[in-house]
């Protein structure tokens, strides 16, 4: 049974821009000295995910509009070329296929970028897939292979029993409970809530984020493109809209210290000013678009970054996938924690998740628990 | 389809939709005009649908036209401006670009 507080997808699954990205991320190169050694622990899980992406329309029977293309992740000058070069060197060991290459080469693929662009990353295999249609999609091939899914109802307490867990929930049809061997807690930004009400800490933090759309255009844009030393992430979706992001703040509310998740993350303008800026910096002719929608999206993330997917050490039988990147890497999550519950290839689930386990955090459940 | 009673209007204005042309007045909407005009198909979705305005205030961006009497072409909401003389408009009703 799933138990969804909303609908399926209304959360950051649905906000988000839809970027499949496989390279590392820019944002595991920000700190200072780290060449994205985080970064660099995911692309086992990259290099799944690109297989799970390639084959995920087949195998839910649907057409997600999932395109990969190819990304570039851009540069402008010697010193973010120098980064490219690294970091293609790591993703390359790490046996994922990117090369770099120079601004003519980028523009001769890429004929939309800026003169600016002296260089770019290339990977074949990133792209983009809807954002709309993917958790959707999820819930009806699940309900075919016989899950129940029940939307608009709430977890209100989850407790373990001593042979397993008991949850009380509450659904249009008013409350009733459930029992379970195992649980998967997979509640975005609330995930953190819910294994509270098992007296566990999940350590992840929301983060509210800028997303853009432009109004429909002749499709010209087939890649995703990123940029290695600035925020961005853009493509172009199957209607024509051109989608901009990257990673721009939008302000939480708050409500007596506590950070209000009920609410969308309101507006800050200067991301906005600043996301448009970078993106008609890297591909000019989107300066002639009409701006048609700006949104805000909540998502969460971990101390160290990495995302969170597996079992909790301090209470056997529950489950968590979360974190960032949950988009791009949400579909190998899926497989693999279903592999780790239903004791499925148990030990290569457990080797591949290794990275994103709970079990890393495990100290700070020393007084929690049971 | 214009109220008629107790109603001041600006100064009559003629602008170009689709090729044709529309009477109007000074101050009322571009949207205003092509609805009083009977244009209320203002693009085809991609089934061949026809797609019209909804809010009226600037947010669906379904009434986007184009304005071909500037240079480069403009696409503009038409809820959100107002007519002027000799304007020229191309709906997407036409064809899907």
């Amino acid at each position: 049974m799933l138990v969804e507080q909303a609908s399926t997808g209304s959360g950051a699954s649905g906000q988000n821009a839809g970027s499949l990205h496989f390279q590392i991320e820019r944002r595991f190169l920000e700190r200072k000295g780290g060449l994205g050694l985080e970064g660099e622990q995911t692309a086992t899980l990259s290099r799944i995910a690109i297989d799970d992406w390639s084959t995920l329309e087949d195998r839910l029977g649907v057409s997600l509009h999932v395109h990969m293309n190819g990304g570039l992740m851009v540069a402008e000058n010697a010193d973010q070329v120098a980064i490219l070069k690294a970091k293609a060197d790591r993703e390359r060991a790490m046996g994922l296929s990117v090369e770099t290459i120079d601004g003519a080469e980028a523009r001769r693929r890429a004929p939309y970028l800026s003169e600016g662009i002296v260089a770019a990353n290339f990977m074949a295999a990133e792209g983009h897939a809807d954002t709309r249609k993917i958790a959707p999609a999820f819930a009806t091939a699940a309900t075919a292979a016989g899950a129940e899914i029940q939307i608009r109802t709430r977890l209100t307490k989850l407790e373990w029993q001593g042979a397993s867990f008991r949850a009380e929930i509450i659904g249009s049809e008013g409350a009733f409970t459930v029992g379970a061997k195992k649980v998967l807690v997979a509640a975005g930004v609330w995930s953190a809530r819910i294994a509270a009400m098992a007296n566990l800490h999940l350590p992840l933090f929301p983060v509210g984020l800028t997303m853009s759309a432009s109004e429909r255009t002749p499709h010209f844009l087939p890649h995703l493109v990123q940029h290695v030393a600035q925020r961005l992430s853009m493509k172009q979706t199957e209607a024509g809209n051109i989608l901009i992001g990257g990673g721009w703040p939008s302000r939480l509310h708050r409500v007596d210290g506590i950070f209000d998740l009920s609410r969308p993350a309101e507006l800050i303008i200067q991301s906005l000013r600043n996301n448009l800026s970078v993106a008609t910096k890297t591909v000019p002719r989107v300066a002639d678009l009409n701006l048609i929608r700006t949104w805000t999206g909540v998502t969460a993330v971990t101390p160290d970054q990495l995302p969170i997917a597996g079992e909790f050490p301090t209470m056997p039988g529950l489950f968590c996938a979360a974190g960032g990147s949950a988009f791009t890497l949400g579909p190998t999550f899926a497989r693999l924690v279903a592999d780790q519950m239903l004791e499925r290839e148990r030990d290569e689930a457990d080797r591949l998740l290794a990275v994103a386990s709970p079990a890393r955090f495990d100290s700070l459940n020393g007084f929690m628990g049971r | 389809m214009r109220s008629q009673a107790d109603i001041t209007r600006g100064m009559p204005v003629t602008i170009e939709v689709d090729g044709q042309m529309i009477d109007s007045f000074s101050g009322e909407t571009l949207l205003a005009a092509l609805v009083a005009a009977g244009h209320m198909r203002l693009r085809n979705d991609q089934e061949g649908q026809p797609r019209g305005f909804w809010c009226n205030m600037g947010t669906c961006s379904e009434c986007f036209v184009s304005r071909l009497d500037v240079t480069p072409v403009r696409r503009i909401r038409a809820c959100l401006i107002t007519v002027e003389d000799g304007m020229r408009i191309a709906t997407r009703s036409i064809s899907y670009d």
